[in-house]
C-alpha cells in the first residue's frame, strides 16, 4: 500500500508491536481508508462497512506481535480479512444459495443519470451497487482489489469455477449498465 | 440477459474504469470511525529482554545502593540465624557491649525527670492552665 514515504507498513507494524502508539496512528491513516472503501463497495452500507473496517483493523493489532516481516504485506492481509468479513455478513444477510439470486433482465436506466463525465468513479460504484451481491463481491475483489480467483474462492467459500462465472456475469451486467452512457464516461468510440 | 457477450469496446471501457478505480485514492474514513480505530490501537506491552526487566527491578529497589542494602540485610539475617541468639537483650549485648547497663534506667528517669518538677509548670501547661 502507500509506503513510499517513511517506514514500510511492515516496519510500522513491528514498531506498534514494540509499543509505539505513533506507529499505530500511521498505520490507521495509511491502511484504513482502503479497507473502508473495500467494505463499502462490498456491503453498500456505511454502518456495516464501518463495523467491518473496525473488526479488520482489530485483527491486525492482534496479529501484530506474531507478524512475520517479509511475507504478505499488511495491506494485502487486510484486504483478505476485509473480504472475508464482508462476505460473511453478506451470507448472513441473505441466507440464500449462491445462484438463487435473480438477475434483472435490463439494466436500470437511472444508474448513471445525471452522471458527470469527470465522476466515473461514482458511476462505477453506483453500477456495482446494482449487481447481485455475489457478482459484486467477485467483481470488486477480482478487478478492483486484484485478488486472484483462488483467493476470491477462499474468501467467498465457493469454488474457483463459480468465481469465474460470477465475475464474467458481473462484468457483462456492468457493461450493460454503463453502455448507454459511454460518451459521458469518456469512452466513446 | 440481453447482452450475452461483451464487445471489445465495452470490455475496454470497463477495464479502463477498473484501472482508474484501482489507482484512485480512497476517501478519508469518517472522523468517528477514525477515532474508534485509534482507540482500538492500544499498543501491546512491549516485549522486554531479561536484562531490561532486571534493570527495572533494580530501579524499583533503589538502584545499586538499594541492592547493597538488600544484600546486607540478607547476610545479616543469615548471620543472625546461624548465631542462634536467645533473648533480644542478648542480641543487643552482642552488638553493643554494656548496652544492657544503659543509664539512667527508665524508672530512674521517670522519678527524676522534668514531669516531676517541683513547680509543676510543665503539667500546668499541658492541662491548659498556663499560657
Amino acid at each position: 500500500m502507500i509506503s513510499s514515504d517513511g517506514p514500510s507498513d511492515d516496519a510500522l507494524l513491528e514498531q506498534y508491536a514494540q509499543g509505539d502508539p505513533a506507529a499505530a496512528q500511521m498505520l490507521v491513516d495509511r491502511l484504513s481508508p482502503r479497507v473502508y472503501r473495500l467494505a463499502r463497495r462490498l456491503l453498500q452500507d456505511q454502518a456495516e462497512a464501518e463495523d467491518v473496517t473496525q473488526e479488520a483493523m482489530l485483527r491486525l493489532w492482534k496479529i501484530a506481535p506474531q507478524w512475520q516481516s517479509g511475507g504478505a504485506k499488511p495491506s494485502t492481509w487486510l484486504h483478505r480479512v476485509t473480504a472475508n468479513l464482508a462476505t460473511d455478513r453478506l451470507r448472513r444477510r441473505r441466507g440464500v444459495a449462491l445462484d438463487s439470486i435473480d438477475e434483472p433482465d435490463d439494466p436500470s436506466p437511472g444508474v448513471v443519470e445525471g452522471m458527470m463525465a469527470s465522476d466515473r468513479k461514482r458511476a462505477l460504484d453506483e453500477a456495482l451497487a446494482l449487481l447481485p451481491e455475489r457478482q459484486r463481491v467477485a467483481v470488486v475483489l477480482r478487478h478492483l482489489e486484484g485478488l486472484n480467483n483462488p483467493e476470491i474462492a477462499a474468501a467467498m467459500g465457493i469454488g474457483v469455477e463459480a468465481v469465474e462465472s460470477l465475475t464474467a456475469r458481473g462484468k457483462r451486467k456492468l457493461a450493460a449498465l454503463l453502455s448507454g452512457r459511454r460518451e459521458e464516461l469518456g469512452f466513446e468510440q | 440477459m440481453s447482452h450475452d457477450r461483451m464487445n471489445e469496446t465495452d470490455d475496454a471501457a470497463l477495464e479502463a474504469l477498473f484501472a482508474e478505480a484501482r489507482m484512485a485514492e480512497a476517501d478519508p474514513v469518517p472522523e468517528g470511525l477514525r477515532a474508534r480505530l485509534l482507540a482500538d490501537a492500544v499498543p501491546p506491552v512491549a516485549k522486554r529482554s531479561w536484562w531490561s526487566r532486571l534493570g527495572e527491578m533494580l530501579a524499583d529497589l533503589g538502584g545499586a545502593p538499594g541492592l547493597v542494602g538488600v544484600s546486607t540485610a540478607g547476610l545479616a539475617g543469615v548471620w543472625i540465624g546461624f548465631s542462634g541468639p536467645g533473648l533480644t537483650g542478648d542480641l543487643v549485648s552482642q552488638f553493643w557491649q554494656g548496652a544492657a547497663t544503659v543509664s539512667p534506667t527508665v524508672s530512674a528517669w521517670v522519678e527524676d525527670g522534668p514531669l516531676m518538677a517541683a513547680d509543676g509548670d510543665l503539667l500546668a501547661y499541658i492541662s491548659g492552665e498556663a499560657e
